[in-house]
């Protein structure tokens, strides 16, 4: 093992830094980026079928093109609590306060944390 | 050597990153469903606590007020009203009254273009079921439209509807009004600065804390996406804003558009505008207004905000843009319609 | 093909979709993307054959282990297509313009990069329309992707190496024989 470690290239090694640095940069960028916000939306094929807030504690049923999806949302932290995808791998993700729960089976996308529109206070209309 | 170098521009790079972090620690904001819609107050406060309990208490306040005018609701005293019209007074409590004399006198002003009463016009249209009314029940409903068949007495604190049939519906002006209500409530707090959304009717004070009014964003009438598309942005403080749209309730039939704007002389929608943007000092004025103003239309609607001192953008049914000088200095403008 | 690269190109090809069922299998604390333990296979095939067979058994993996599972044609079959023809691609390329500059696991991480990448913009493309979705996970995938991509690298490398000693001492062999 040791002998594979050192028969890396330079460049092997200066690309594995630079991956490093930008994905971790990047990282702390989109957590920057996200500013505090507790709005909260649902959305099924890219169409909005629901927008509340991570205030208001309650089970929020979205059909999904699979099937039926069950997001719930407690104490300001949200999670898929069911879903009827294969690798079941957006109710792993657990509880989020911020960022973001996707099925793709479902295509459904849950959003939270005030990235919705940064550049205005609050929207009229 | 080259070790070095990596490391330390690894380390500058990251700095930079971190650096670009955004310093507004101290504006809080907060959303909750009330009122059958999603009111969200911003605050800027010393502390979470205090923006907590000043936020909490204005919740408070929104909810009880909203309970009393619930037009849904047999419990309300909204309902109490109406199922006492043309046989007795109600006793209603302060704020209920106060709300109800607003809207007559938005009523007066605007000559029943604004007009609470349109109550029973509002239950034959179901917008939800695409559910359309006939010229008959219409006919049959419109006697009952006239504000000035709304008897207030102050003094005795009572309201009463003088003819059997007739029905409130404050729709046009509570939430304005609850968003003024909620400002109060923050002043008292201590709360020197935010600005409280009730579905869309906002009121703004004080200013954020690098010194800048609030940014209001205006939605597009006809935006395409399923997200909030910005048609133009107010920068507000100490005034509040509402607008009314073809867009918010609607359903579309044999091509035509029909919306929950009703002119109250007609029962049908006023098709006149897109929507229509009032500023002023009062979430509920503003609320009642640009109401009045899209029934009335482009013309005589923004002579009617001119008149009563009020800022207006109005969008009409072409998507041409008229606005008032003062507003057009607080606008900037993202794209045409 | 000669009978010989098909045989080649099938035992390979078993391998690659075991690691990928194996993986399947694995409990994910991070529920995002998968290891991607098959790549190792990819890059095998890549580094002792050509690119022909990885792309080959590429194609073969993603398209049979979709089969199995049910998912062909649906959005993980479409996104584990774009992700691995993407990455053997990208392998292929660097290693026609230069043998010498990147080892294995260089291109392993090239392979990973590209991967990830082409199904990231798959999935903004496709499904999940809100760019900021997409671009508040790419970090934490491209890192992910990343460290998997030099284990992978590494055990490629191993692999490689194991290989050639068995065929060159079966060679030797053979010759004293």
């Amino acid at each position: 093992m040791r002998r594979a470690l050192s028969n890396t290239t330079i460049a092997d090694r200066i690309l594995f830094f630079i991956l490093i640095v930008v994905s971790c940069a990047g990282m702390f960028y989109s957590r920057d980026a996200l500013s505090q916000g507790t709005d909260v939306v649902i959305e099924v094929g890219g169409k909005s079928v629901y927008a509340t807030s991570l205030d208001a504690n309650r089970e929020i049923p979205v059909e999904g093109t699979h099937g039926r999806a069950i997001v719930e949302i407690r104490d300001g932290k949200i999670r898929m609590k069911e879903a009827r995808c294969d690798n079941h791998i957006c109710m792993k993700q657990g509880w989020i306060t911020q960022g973001t729960i996707v099925c793709l089976p479902n295509s459904i996308v849950v959003i939270t944390g005030g990235g919705l529109n940064k550049d205005v206070d609050a929207v009229t209309g | 050597m080259k070790k070095i170098s990596v490391a330390v521009s690894t380390i500058l790079i990251l700095a930079a990153f971190l650096s670009c972090s955004r310093q507004d620690d101290s504006v809080y904001k907060k959303s909750m469903p009330l009122m059958d819609t999603i009111v969200s107050i911003t605050v800027v406060a010393d502390s979470k606590e205090i923006a907590e309990k000043a936020m909490a208490e204005a919740f408070g306040k929104i909810d009880r007020f909203g309970n009393r005018v619930n037009f849904y609701s047999e419990k309300s005293e909204l309902s109490e009203i109406n199922r006492n019209a043309g046989i007795r007074r109600t006793t209603v409590s302060p704020e209920t009254l106060d709300v109800i004399e607003k809207a007559v006198h938005a009523s007066e002003k605007s000559r029943g273009a604004f007009d609470p009463t349109i109550g029973p016009i509002v239950k034959l249209w179901n917008f939800a079921d695409k559910k359309m009314p006939s010229d008959k029940e219409i006919k049959h409903a419109l006697p009952l439209v006239n504000y000035r068949d709304i008897i207030v007495d102050t003094n005795a604190s009572t309201v009463l509807l003088r003819k059997e049939g007739m029905m409130l519906d404050l729709g046009g002006i509570a939430k304005g009004y609850a968003a003024d209500m909620a400002v109060d409530t923050l002043l008292k707090e201590g709360i020197r600065s935010g600005l409280v959304s009730v579905a869309g009717d906002i009121r703004t004070f004080g200013l954020k804390p690098d010194s800048k009014p609030w940014t209001i964003g205006i939605k597009n009438p006809r935006q395409t996406g399923t997200k909030d598309e910005i048609i133009a942005k107010a920068r507000l403080t100490d005034t509040a804003i509402s607008t009314s749209g073809d867009y918010e309730r609607y359903f579309i039939s044999d091509g035509k558009r029909y919306h929950h704007l009703l002119d109250p002389k007609t029962g049908f929608p006023a098709g006149t505008c897109r929507s229509v943007s009032i500023v002023s000092d009062k979430a509920a004025d503003t609320d009642a207004f640009s109401t009045a103003v899209f029934v009335l239309g482009p013309d005589r609607g923004m002579k009617l905000a001119t008149d009563l001192g009020m800022e207006a953008l109005i969008i009409d049914i072409n998507g041409n843009m008229h606005s008032t000088d003062g507003l057009k200095e607080k606008l900037s403008f993202e794209k045409g319609p | 093909m000669q009978l010989q690269d098909k045989y080649r190109v099938a035992i390979l090809s078993a391998y690659a979709l075991a690691l990928h069922g194996f993986e399947a299998m694995l409990p994910s604390p991070i529920p995002w993307l998968r290891v991607g333990l098959a790549n190792i296979i990819t890059l095998t095939a890549l580094l002792l054959f050509d690119f022909r067979t990885a792309l080959m058994i590429t194609l073969i993996r993603v398209i049979l282990g979709s089969l199995f599972t049910g998912t062909f044609l649906g959005p993980s079959f479409i996104l584990s297509l774009g992700g691995g023809v993407c990455g053997t691609c990208s392998m292929g390329i660097m290693l026609l313009m230069s043998r010498k500059l990147f080892g294995p696991v260089g291109l392993s991480l090239i392979g990973a990069l590209f991967h990830n990448a082409a199904q990231l913009f798959l999935a903004h493309w496709l499904f999940i329309q809100r760019i900021e979705a997409v671009l508040f996970i790419s970090p934490l995938i491209i890192l992910i992707g990343t460290i998997t991509g030099f284990m992978n690298g590494i055990v490629a490398e191993i692999l490689v190496k194991n290989l050639l000693k068995k065929e060159s001492d079966s060679l030797h062999n053979v010759a004293q024989a």
